[in-house]
């Protein structure tokens, strides 16, 4: 019999402060090495776009590695490669976030070099356009992905009016048309201490971590409020679906995605443990051993109609999507794999877990979700998404939320889920 | 004193295999990474795919669980474990919560040790593997790995081959094919097993012990021998995958042991030329300056023999050219000297660096204990190897560059859409 999970140590609950200038600062102590790492979490994202400027926040982003009057371009790379540093930046729906993990004494170099570029990036015409091709390259890798293509075309079909309809990367049109003003428009709009936060966990007291952090930001103007973001999804009602006939895959494959609660919503826990109840939490790759006893792997991989499956409740601050995929042999049939998903969700829906089955699902939510707290700059993800969502206010908070999970919460999640008028289904047919 | 020079590793012994063992006070879990060393470089000759056959087999099924049963009782401890076959092994990853280290590892023990190798199980191993080199032949990366190996490596070459394997010997492997590989490589050949996270020494070796202890009587097999390849002109293949938006290219050369002494210099030597897109010369150039790739990167194989030493990038198709012009044009300044000191001295920094930062998560510590055990490195490697890095001059990174990466022989391989010209 496995033994309980712990639930985070107190030490994982962060201490914050908001300055002056509104920046709100977390910061946690990590002691078991000596490294820190910084995350400046910024509220602009996919979600901030309109049609023409899709891809903006993304394109912006890589913008912010081109230099400031004080750090000339090259600077930033190159301190932080000398320092053996992980570093790297994203964008997604709903924020952009940058962050660097070094050997803890050069913390106050990783904080000063975000807080130059917080309100100081340069964003000349010359790398504009130098870095437009680069982006193009990278939305041109992706679509030689069939999965990509596929739920690029299923999130368009399956939002009519919210933003999340457009991506992330944009399209590669408004890739092409981007202007250097308009891209720093967006910047001064958007990258101010009142629209971003900041968390810091590392190999020092909690205190001084958060000192180093408000002596780095505090001396930043506020800037003005970014502008809220106004377009609800009206409600779906009924079915959609779509297919992508491509050559440039092989295998077959179906999406589902349901339309999903936000973050904040009380039944978010629950739905991410019904997506471990259907898929594991660890992906559905071929060369994963864990995931194997879930529903949807012994109704699909199992029986031999798919290959890999997977299904995610990601945390979003606007409702978003439940997603399935399933890859599909070489000669899959479509309708059926669709048809047993369907069966396996229903099922879902009607049916409360057994006793049995639910305490393993509950196992590998928690245990999963305290693996990536073992890592310092996995430790600054996981609270950095929960506060960027508003899912939770510390780690410890969401692992209690996660724990007080029930049979019936899921069954509840998935009925309220899993209908049919809320529901896009894609099919990515291979063409020989 | 670095960090890594104080790193604590306590070994023993454990039937086949050498274990390895680190504590990390205040974590909850702990990383084990197996490797057995059942890799390509052990396949019969002219078998390639039947590595990873069995190693995906393992996980399928033992003696006392039937498939359904080891994947609900690893379900059971929130493990996740994964089965990774590579160059010279097969690397089952785990992560388990400290208290069920024991369970985990009995779990894994019964996987390597007693599996079942079922023909049912077998079947659907196959199914995914036949799928999987569907997927390849239209995925842009897949296809130019592919034609670079052939283009690098001669017939019967255990890296000529991409783990995924050829699909005439996948369709035709059979149980009996699966049970003796695994008898004569797996049980003959051992490996080794890494434990680093929330527990203390004593725990995790007893878990070793009490999981691995009862291993199998089996011979030893002889080490395959492998005759020496060389890349004798430049060779290149542009291969058109239909419906694609973006060329995959890679360009290489056969690199050397990772046991040569000479390795730690083809490291320092490697983020010189092109191993960070933003610290190394031909990512700066091709990305930062021209704007011509989203990614460029180089690796040089840490493997038994001759693994790649390959740059790979992603391009649009009219600028590959460019891209690979520029790229050897960048060697061309490595291979002779023409660089300045402080590109040796930020490689350095770099290479260095990396191994502090990597002290931040269990799996790096895990990996950097693996390299060194799994290729004999010395119980003093870790505290070695920051000054063995920090040792390597500009004329050896000039001669390494010389010696393995001539800029006007090796092998090249392109996959997307029709080039211009």
């Amino acid at each position: 019999m496995a033994t309980q999970v712990a639930p985070p140590r107190l030490a994982d609950a962060p201490i914050t402060r908001r300055l002056d200038n509104g920046l709100v600062v977390y910061a946690a102590s990590a002691r078991h090495a000596p490294v820190a790492t910084i995350w400046v979490w910024y509220h602009v994202g996919g979600r901030n776009e309109v049609p023409g400027t899709t891809g903006m926040s993304h394109f912006l982003e890589h913008m912010l590695f081109k230099g400031t009057p004080a750090h000339p371009k090259g600077d930033l790379d190159r301190l932080l490669a000398r320092y053996g540093a992980l570093w790297n930046a994203f964008t997604n729906e709903d924020v952009t976030c940058y962050f660097e993990t070094v050997p803890k004494e050069r913390l106050p170099v990783a904080l000063e070099l975000e807080a130059d570029r917080m309100r100081n990036a340069l964003v000349s015409l010359e790398e504009v356009e130098a870095e437009r091709t680069v982006i193009v390259s990278e939305r041109e890798g992706l679509e030689n992905d069939p999965s990509f293509l596929l739920g690029e075309e299923l999130q368009a079909v399956a939002f009519s009016r919210h933003p999340y309809g457009q991506g992330v990367i944009g399209s590669k049109d408004d890739i092409k048309l981007m202007t250097r003003d308009g891209l720093y428009a967006h910047y001064r709009r958007f990258y101010a201490p009142s629209n971003a936060y900041v968390v810091v966990v590392g190999d020092d007291e909690d205190e001084a971590l958060l000192e180093h952090a408000a002596a780095a930001f505090g001396p930043l103007e506020a800037g003005e409020p970014a502008p809220a973001v106004r377009s609800p999804e009206p409600p779906q009602h009924g079915e959609k679906r779509l297919v992508v006939r491509r050559a440039g895959g092989a295998l077959p494959l179906v999406q589902v995605g349901f339309k999903a609660p936000a973050a904040t919503d009380p039944a978010a826990p629950a739905l991410q443990a019904l997506a471990a109840a259907l898929a594991g939490v660890s992906g559905g790759a071929q060369e994963a051993a864990s995931g194997r006893s879930s529903r949807l792997y012994r109704a699909l991989v199992t029986s031999g109609l798919a290959t890999e499956v997977d299904a995610s409740f990601g945390l979003n601050k606007d409702p978003y999507l439940f997603w399935i995929e399933a890859t599909l042999r070489p000669d899959g049939d479509h309708a059926a794999v669709e048809r047993r998903i369907l069966e396996e969700t229903d099922r879902m829906a009607r049916e409360l877990v057994p006793d049995e089955e639910f305490a393993r699902v509950r196992r590998q939510l928690l245990a999963g979700s305290a693996y990536p707290s073992d890592t310092v700059t996995g430790r600054a993800y996981r609270l950095g998404q929960l506060l960027a969502t508003g899912a939770a206010t510390s780690i410890a908070e969401w692992h209690e939320r996660l724990a007080s999970v029930t049979a019936e919460d899921v069954r509840g999640a998935a009925a309220a889920t899993f209908v049919e008028r809320s529901r896009t289904v894609g099919w990515f047919v291979p063409e020989r | 004193m670095l960090a890594t020079q104080a790193l604590r590793v306590h070994r023993r012994r454990v039937g086949r295999l050498r274990v390895a063992v680190t504590p990390i006070p205040g974590l909850r879990s702990v990383v084990a990474l197996l490797a057995l060393e059942a890799g390509q470089w052990s396949e019969p000759d002219g078998r390639p795919g039947i590595a990873r056959l069995v190693a995906q087999s393992l996980l399928r099924g033992t003696e006392r669980h039937d498939a359904a049963g080891w994947a609900a009782a690893l379900d059971d401890l929130g493990a996740v474990a994964r089965m990774d076959v590579g160059s010279h092994a097969a690397i089952l990853s785990g992560q388990a919560l400290a208290s069920d280290l024991p369970a985990y590892l009995a779990l894994a023990a019964d996987a390597v040790l007693r599996p079942a190798l079922a023909p049912i199980e077998l079947e659907i191993v196959r199914t995914q593997t036949i799928a999987a080199l569907e997927e390849e032949s239209r995925d842009t990366r897949g296809v130019a790995d592919r034609v670079w190996r052939e283009l690098a490596y001669p017939q019967r070459h255990p890296f000529r081959t991409r783990p995924l394997g050829d699909e005439g010997v996948v369709k035709a492997a059979t149980a009996d094919d699966l049970r003796a590989f695994h008898r004569r490589e797996i049980l003959g050949r051992g490996g080794v097993l890494v434990l680093a996270g929330g527990i203390d020494a004593d725990e995790g070796l007893a878990a070793a012990e009490a999981a691995f202890g009862a291993w199998p009587a089996a011979d030893t097999p002889p080490e395959r021998r492998v005759a020496a390849a060389a890349i004798s002109a430049l060779q290149r293949r542009d291969e058109v995958v239909p419906d694609k938006t973006q060329t995959d290219v890679i360009l290489g050369w056969l690199g050397l042991p990772r046991s040569d002494p000479r390795f730690v210099a083809a490291r320092v030597t490697n983020m010189v030329f092109a191993a960070d897109t933003f610290a190394s010369r031909a990512g700066k150039v091709v990305r930062d300056e021209l704007g011509l790739a989203y990614y460029i990167f180089s690796t040089v194989a840490a493997t038994k023999g001759q693994g790649p030493w390959v740059v790979r990038m992603g391009v649009n198709p009219k600028n590959v050219e460019t891209a690979i012009t520029t790229t050897v044009a960048e060697l061309r300044k490595v291979l002779t000297g023409d660089f300045p000191a402080d590109d040796l001295a930020l490689a350095q920094d770099k290479l260095v660096g990396e191994l502090q930062v990597a002290l931040e998560s269990p799996a790096g510590i895990a990996g950097m204990i693996l390299e060194a055990e799994l290729f004999g490195l010395g119980d003093d490697h870790l505290a070695r190897y920051p000054d063995q890095l920090r040792a390597v001059t500009k004329e050896e990174v000039a001669e390494m560059a010389r010696s393995f990466l001539p800029s006007d022989r090796y092998a090249l391989a392109t996959a997307g859409p029709p080039l211009a010209g």
